[in-house]
């Protein structure tokens, strides 16, 4: 029975990194009410980008999150800035505007085949990294590093963006806007300017997720595909808006992925993931965790 | 001339241009490319009448697709029942589906149920590629069903020419144009755009929102799956991944929303905007630039919707209707 416990431990490591992947949607959605379509290609670019760093410079792949963060937040702030915010400004009454789930989704398109027209769409994977194929033995159950590494990346990127919205002034001032944008904006808060922030920590996320997936995993260019459809079950499982529900949610799938691939094909797992997601969407749609408003 | 007349005789020449074109275009290629032109016109417009003119945004439309083309090839091949009666059955079949899914997902607000129409187009996908055989139906799983193309003609749906396929997928769309015009033009059309814009307005006023959205959906999928069955006749080989893709869901989706959703003209003027530009990148710019049609099809998308959210059908009725006016007015100038 060792191996179901094992498999368990793997599927929360693997699923705290779609719970990171989450994390991004969720704050995305909480402040601007809209899901990213783009998602899973943040991640991808997040991916390319860690991964040139270190075929480039030679960097351990964590080092390389000193480069993806930054790069990842200012593409995901400016993003917002020049093509969301002409939406929310002309669309100021709507509530969750539609049209900006399909600017996203066009975007999903360009950035995913812009990347095929540019880098090909061979597989990559860094050989030679110090994370790669490790295992860490404990008692008869083999837990692989990398994910390890993952899970506490995921973990405390999750603590660090609760510390933000929590604590400081912007963080409040974000909280404020997605609980009531017009109120907030009378407070004197920009909401333009929260949006962009909170778009750019949404795909700084993504960014993180992908870096940490770059030791171990393959790095191509529709890789944002199987995480975006992913990302969209967990934040809705997990309760859109909640930021422990994205991390919770996304060992949920985690574990039904690994778990379920020992009793029958692997294919049939995402069926069931797919099941579970309508299942929880027609039952309680505010989702497991998720309260309305829940920072 | 009256403008009416203007109409009617630019109407009756767009006619007999589609149906004259075979005679002039004898390359089964160009042939092909405007089959699948007039396909995914027929696709979008269908696609109209939930995403359109019900104001949400379906996109798991290739299920019903699916639907279509597997329930015609399974009872053609195992039981040789003609793919036309298939069409039916298949059109029936997923109205059925259609509905069920509907029921919950239509109390949903906007990116839910997108997201649930994604949930359920990728889940038939797994389904379909996991099992071999449904009961006593035969599905083949990944591998796909091949037809035969044995008994060619038309009580099987089957030529060895383009040109028929060419006139059924003409026809079914000038049919699909005329029904989605008399729905606009009915109560059901109006209750929708109503149920569309002001859900809670329209409920006080005592329309049947949910009612109107299922019956929009019924048909909408009971037309999407003829397109399947035509689409499984016209290549004679369906697999999954062919039929029902997440990216057949969003293209149809993305024509529409670019020509202009809620609109007549609008999903049709997308695709004849967007698929020779897909289908002539394909070709000529394949295999040094692939997903160069993505990468067009993308841009299109943000722009239009950043600059002309009603698509682009807007400017051009616009441009038509300056131009009727001003063909109908210079004789009334001279008088």
């Amino acid at each position: 029975m060792i191996f179901i416990l094992e498999d368990t431990i793997n599927g929360i490591l693997m699923g705290s990194i779609y719970g990171l992947t989450a994390l991004g949607l969720t704050v995305i959605f909480g402040v601007l009410k809209v899901i990213n379509f783009a998602h899973g290609s943040m991640l991808m670019v997040g991916m390319y980008a860690a991964y040139w760093a270190v075929v480039l410079t030679g960097l351990h792949p964590y080092l390389a999150l000193v480069l993806v963060v930054p790069v990842m937040f200012l593409f995901g702030y400016f993003l917002q800035d020049i093509l969301i915010k002409p939406i929310f400004k002309s669309e100021r009454e709507v509530r969750e505007p539609i049209t900006v789930i399909i600017v996203t989704t066009g975007v999903w398109y360009v950035l995913d085949n812009l990347t095929l027209l540019i880098f090909g769409p061979q597989y990559r994977n860094i050989q030679d990294n110090p994370l790669r194929g490790k295992m860490l033995e404990m008692g008869g159950m083999l837990i692989s590093m990398p994910k390890l590494w993952g899970f506490f990346t995921a973990i405390l990127t999750a603590l660090a963006v609760y510390w933000f919205l929590q604590k400081t002034r912007m963080g409040r001032a974000i909280r404020a806007t997605s609980l009531d944008r017009d109120a907030a904006s009378l407070m004197g808060i920009n909401q333009y300017r929260v949006y962009n922030i909170a778009f750019g920590i949404g795909t700084a996320a993504a960014g993180i997720a992908g870096a940490t997936l770059v030791p171990f995993y393959n790095v191509f260019p529709s890789v944002g595909v199987l995480f975006d459809i992913k990302g969209f079950i967990i934040v809705v499982l997990g309760g859109l808006g909640s930021i422990s529900g994205a991390i919770l949610g996304g060992m949920i799938i985690g574990v039904i992925e690994s778990v379920g691939a020992q009793f029958m094909a692997a294919t049939w797992t995402e069926g069931i993931v797919y099941a579970l997601f309508l299942l929880v969407l027609f039952v309680k749609p505010s989702g497991l965790f998720g309260m309305r408003y829940d920072w | 001339m009256t403008r009416e007349k203007l109409q009617k005789l630019s109407a009756a020449f767009l006619l007999i241009i589609t149906f004259g074109l075979p005679l002039v275009i004898r390359s089964p290629t160009y042939l092909h490319i405007l089959i699948l032109l007039f396909l995914y016109a027929y696709l979008t417009t269908s696609w109209n009448l939930v995403g359109g003119f019900a104001g949400v945004l379906p996109l798991g439309h290739a299920a019903f697709f699916g639907i279509g083309a597997y329930t015609s090839t399974v009872l053609y091949l195992q039981y040789s029942i003609s793919p036309w009666v298939g069409m039916v059955l298949g059109g029936i079949t997923a109205s059925i589906v259609g509905v069920i899914i509907g029921l919950p997902t239509f109390k949903m607000r906007g990116a839910y149920f997108a997201l649930a129409t994604i949930a359920f187009g990728e889940g038939m996908r797994v389904m379909v590629e996991n099992i071999d055989s449904l009961g006593p139906f035969r599905l083949n799983g990944p591998r796909g069903l091949q037809i035969p193309p044995l008994n060619v003609g038309l009580a099987n749906l089957m030529f060895s020419n383009k040109e028929p396929y060419y006139y059924i997928i003409l026809i079914m769309l000038i049919a699909v144009l005329l029904l989605t015009y008399i729905i606009s033009c009915s109560k059901l059309g109006y209750y929708l755009n109503a149920g569309g814009e002001e859900p809670e307005a329209a409920k006080a006023l005592g329309v049947n929102v949910a009612r109107c959205k299922l019956i929009a959906m019924a048909m909408s999928s009971f037309l999407t799956a003829f397109a399947g069955t035509f689409y499984a006749q016209l290549t004679l080989f369906i697999h999954p991944k062919s039929v029902i893709s997440l990216d057949l869901s969003f293209e149809i989706a993305f024509i529409a929303l670019i020509g202009g959703r809620g609109s007549i003209a609008g999903p049709v003027l997308g695709a004849l905007l967007l698929r020779p530009v897909s289908d002539f990148s394909r070709i000529y710019f394949g295999d040094k630039l692939p997903g160069l049609h993505l990468i067009i099809f993308g841009t299109v998308l943000i722009l239009v919707m950043i600059f002309q959210p009603r698509g682009l059908q807007e400017p051009l009725t616009k441009a038509y209707n300056r131009l009727l006016d001003r063909l109908t007015q210079k004789p009334t100038e001279k008088e």
